[in-house]
């Protein structure tokens, strides 16, 4: 228990009360409004072009649940579910892939230039995307990988190694290195021990970085926007842009789309919410 | 104890000197193999962050074609176009309100909810899983949502206002492009509450809550608490988030691109979402690049008190 507040057992009194009832009330009117906007999403996906634009009601006179099949034959909304799983799944492995080796290295292991490699890859979380787009298209290009989902995948991959080499090296200096050892003399070799000793006992903290980056792939936008030209390689966070049409925006069939992309990542998020803190305290913050 | 143990670097180094000395070969092998466990994960950072990186800097002192031939280096001629150039100086200052007006506020809201998060109450689970949304959608779809909310015609809020009845006409939230832009301000201080109450939370919960009990004892009041204890102790976990959504809000495209696109006339542009348009609506790539760099020598200077702050804490935990 680490709240100031109740720290020592006392008789109820009037203070108390109020102070609990205020933060009932805070915390729900913090709910409320954070919950709004998805809210607004979900009772507009549920009307009709015309009660949307009339702007009379809040809820929908009756709810349309039609919006959320017709998506799926106004856009290729398939295709762009399925490039936003490839993206993300892709992302995601490759991350690991070299993460991981980076990280246990970096935890396990003394060489030099370690301190030039942990300082690069802290710099290297200032470079957002977005700044670097105009050389990540001549990458691309060079590479033939303009409008092409493994571009994508690549560009997600490279830009979130900093976080999974940051959360992954701190989990492995949490996990003594006792059971490794053992390992190693019963003959073991390196990387045995580190696949079937270390990794198991790390799995918490590497579920939460998987996670994390799957989402940060899922949700990314701009290079995306930039990189892909055909249609049907988009992936949804660009793709459900479809409905908002230069001259008019089909607001229902935006947000019908839009929860489809948000609900896979909320519910992931949830999942790993907890780990996630611990491991941000741990990898992230402490260093 | 074998010779191969990998223990930790200390001890290995004391049981190396202790054990038969290894083969020539081996040894060799021992020094170069952590490189071989980083060479992935650098090659891959090297291809697609490095060579983009050496790449602006590039173009930005080249002249380079509309259709992106580079014709040689001009003497930083696109840097003092883009310095010169009216709309700059707009754009610079709107980059500079909206990271410092974002950060700022999200920071402060961010750790209250933190600290009233932190408290013991029914449902506390619910209402932490109902505070991480916004961190877990993505930013379009977030801006979107409040384009329309905000929207006078037939936004939810003017609806909602006025079923409630503390407005009886519709209101034009956006009269100004000022105006557009507190609303850009606001979400991005609406998406950016939860990584700093997750941040501080994650730093609340590792203080011993004896210090607390020691201090009541003392009869220290709650603000007095807050001040020498919490706030102390939570200064890591704060620092970080702080300087990361620097980071993460002055490179923040989303939002202002879903919401304005940067109209008009700049009006609502960020450093970000300007060099957008200068390379791929109006083919100046060099011009953009400069823009880059511009942007890129600001962030330093937070990244660099970013990595010596937590190379230094890194230090004393090795």
């Amino acid at each position: 228990m680490s709240q100031p507040a109740n720290a020592v057992k006392k008789p109820i009194s009037v203070k108390k009360t109020i102070l609990r009832v205020l933060l009932y009330f805070v915390v729900l009117d913090v709910c409320i409004i954070t919950l709004y906007p998805y809210f607004a999403m979900l009772c507009t996906a549920l009307k009709n072009r015309v009660e949307i634009f009339s702007g009379d009601n809040i809820l929908p006179v009756t709810a349309l649940w039609s919006n959320f099949i017709d998506i799926w034959s106004r856009a290729p909304m398939a295709k762009y579910m399925l490039n936003s799983v490839l993206i993300a799944g892709g992302s995601t492995i490759i991350a690991m892939l070299c993460g991981i080796p980076a990280a246990y290295a970096l935890a396990r292991m003394k060489f030099k230039g370690q301190t030039a490699f942990l300082g690069f890859v802290i710099v290297s979380q200032m470079f957002a995307p977005v700044v670097l787009l105009i050389g990540i298209y001549q990458v691309m290009q060079r590479l033939g990988l303009t409008d092409n989902i493994l571009g994508l995948i690549f560009i997600n991959a490279a830009f979130n190694q900093a976080f999974t080499i940051w959360l992954l090296r701190g989990t492995f200096m949490g996990i003594s290195t006792e059971m490794e050892q053992a390992a190693t003399i019963d003959g073991c070799t390196r990387v045995q021990s580190m696949m079937k000793v270390l990794l198991p006992v790390a799995a918490p903290g590497i579920v939460t970085t998987l996670i994390f980056i799957f989402i940060n792939a899922w949700n990314e936008y701009t290079v995306a926007l930039c990189l892909i030209s055909t249609d049907t390689y988009k992936p949804l966070t660009v793709g459900i842009n479809t409905f908002n049409g230069y001259n008019m925006i089909e607001w229902q069939y935006l947000f019908a789309a839009s929860i489809f992309a948000i609900i896979p990542v909320v519910i992931l998020f949830m999942c790993i919410e907890k780990n996630l803190v611990s491991g941000l305290a741990s990898g992230g913050v402490k260093g | 104890m074998s010779t191969k143990t990998p223990a930790a670097p200390a001890e290995a180094q004391e049981l190396a000197k202790k054990a038969p000395r290894p083969s020539g070969s081996k040894k060799l092998f021992r020094k170069v193999e952590p490189y071989i466990w980083i060479a992935p994960s650098i090659i891959l950072m090297a291809i697609f962050i490095v060579t983009p990186i050496v790449k602006v800097f590039q173009l930005s002192m080249s002249k380079v074609t509309r259709a992106g031939l580079v014709k040689g280096y001009n003497n930083f001629e696109n840097f003092s176009k883009v310095l010169k150039s009216p709309a700059f100086a707009l754009v610079l200052k709107n980059t500079i309100v909206w990271t410092i007006a974002v950060v700022v506020i999200s920071t402060v809201l961010g750790f209250m909810l933190a600290l009233v998060l932190n408290n013991k109450f029914r449902g506390r689970k619910v209402a932490r899983a109902i505070v991480v949304f916004p961190w877990a959608t993505t930013l379009v779809i977030q801006a979107s949502a409040w384009n329309f909310i905000i929207n006078k015609d037939y936004g939810t809020l003017n609806t909602l206002l006025m079923k409630l009845g503390f407005i009886s006409a519709p209101v034009n939230w956006t009269p100004t492009p000022g105006a557009y832009f507190a609303w850009e301000i606001a979400c991005g201080i609406f998406v950016t509450i939860p990584f700093v109450t997750f941040c501080v939370l994650s730093g609340l919960q590792s203080i011993d809550a004896s210090y607390y009990e020691a201090a009541t004892v003392d009869g220290a009041g709650y603000f007095q608490k807050l001040f020498n204890i919490t706030l102390p102790l939570v200064k890591s976990s704060l620092t970080v988030a702080t300087v990361l959504n620097i980071i993460y809000v002055f490179n923040s495209f989303p939002i202002i691109w879903t919401m304005t696109k940067g109209d008009p006339a700049n009006h609502t542009d960020t450093l970000v979402t300007y060099l957008y348009k200068l390379a791929f609506y109006n083919g100046k790539q060099g011009e953009a690049s400069a823009v880059s760099v511009i942007g890129f020598l600001i962030l330093l200077i937070c990244a660099s008190v970013y990595m010596i702050y937590t190379l230094r804490k890194g230090d004393d935990d090795l």
